[in-house]
């Protein structure tokens, strides 16, 4: 069983063909570094985001490793060309079976 | 001559309200970057829209011994929300609560359900959804005449020296204000975005959490989180920034 998180995602619901558009990707992750510890002296077990991917009608457009220096809810701000009516897929995977998947669409004019 | 302008020097004392910071008074959002006020601007960026989403699903949630949800009784937030963070504290069937404290009181009158601890996910998600309601409006601090004697109690705390660093919060935050500390401005303390996204915090944080982390700053004893004193101090700083407008919930660096 997969731990999940809310996620918001910003992108045009329209572009023109070749246009290049921002999209605005955030998660909810603490983003626990690993390094710190409890009051009692105890080590608090990483717990991070891994590895961040958007695919474009199947083809990868950006992908980023995060390690454990990265902030809580990580923000990604890129760009893609618009190609295809189609979705993109937003993949944030990380430590302790974490994984979140966002699906969004974009119509092509 | 001399007697009248001593006269209209008298009445402009008089007209004057007991807080004449009205044209000076700013907000700590014009100390930042341009990134970190469009981050506070654009709710798609704030990271505190998550405890924004997670306060819409506890305002729904009926698992609890009464069955009851906030919904319930209070209905869309968006409406009956609408400017209650902005006259908290207030006093409630005798007691000085703030909104954390009044969320916490209908939890264990009206739901049967323990209180929240302060800082817990759950009551800062109630508290940032139900400050983000008041978004944009004015500070309209209580004109309660009962609440007079925790004002003036929370005016004491406020100029009182505390800590081993014996300072008082006037000393940097009035006298001080714009100064640096640090490499950091020191803002005019004026309480118009909590529950804050705090980027140091790496999470949103009550203004119980800021004020602890100011008395820790000079060496003195924290209040308790839920203590009169805090609550008393809370009131003090709003009725100084009546009027201002509500940021909540705020980024800062």
């Amino acid at each position: 069983m997969s731990r999940s998180s809310r996620a918001v995602i910003t992108l045009p619901k329209t572009a023109k063909r070749g246009e290049v558009f921002e999209i605005r990707a955030i998660v909810q992750h603490e983003m626990e570094s690993g390094f710190r510890h409890t009051e009692q002296g105890v080590r608090v077990a990483r717990d991070i985001i891994r590895e961040f991917v958007c695919t474009y009608n199947g083809k990868e457009v950006f992908r980023s490793e995060l390690h454990p220096g990265i902030g809580s809810n990580p923000l990604f701000i890129f760009y893609a060309k618009a190609e295809q009516s189609g979705s993109l897929e937003f993949k944030w995977t990380g430590d302790d079976n974490y994984l979140t998947i966002v699906k969004q669409t974009i119509t092509v004019l | 001559m001399r007697l009248l302008g001593q006269l209209a020097l008298l009445g402009l004392l008089l007209a004057a309200p007991i807080f004449s910071y009205a044209d000076s008074r700013i907000s700590a959002y014009a100390l930042m970057s341009p990134s970190n006020q469009a981050m506070q601007n654009d709710m798609n960026l704030n990271p505190a829209m998550f405890w924004i989403m997670d306060g819409e699903a506890l305002w729904a949630d009926r698992n609890n011994p009464s069955n009851k949800a906030c919904v319930d009784c209070h209905r869309d937030a968006k409406q009956s929300m609408k400017g209650v963070s902005a006259t908290f504290p207030k006093r409630v069937q005798g007691k000085l609560l703030n909104l954390e404290g009044q969320i916490n009181q209908c939890r264990t009158t009206r739901q049967q359900l323990p209180t929240l601890a302060y800082e817990s996910k759950p009551l800062l998600a109630l508290s940032t959804l139900i400050a983000y309601q008041s978004r944009g409006l004015a500070i309209a601090a209580s004109r309660d005449s009962a609440l007079e004697p925790d004002l003036q109690k929370g005016k004491l705390l406020y100029f009182q020296r505390m800590g081993q660093l014996n300072l008082s919060c006037a000393q940097c935050h009035d006298e001080r204000a714009g100064l640096k500390l640090a490499g950091s401005v020191i803002p005019q303390a004026h309480p118009t975005g909590y529950p804050i996204y705090r980027l140091e915090w790496q999470n949103v944080g009550s203004l119980q959490r800021r004020l602890r982390n100011c008395m820790s700053g000079v060496r003195a004893e924290q209040y308790a989180y839920g203590s009169l004193e805090l609550s008393q101090i809370e009131l003090y700083l709003m009725q100084r920034a009546n009027g201002m407008r509500i940021e909540s919930p705020a980024v800062r660096p």
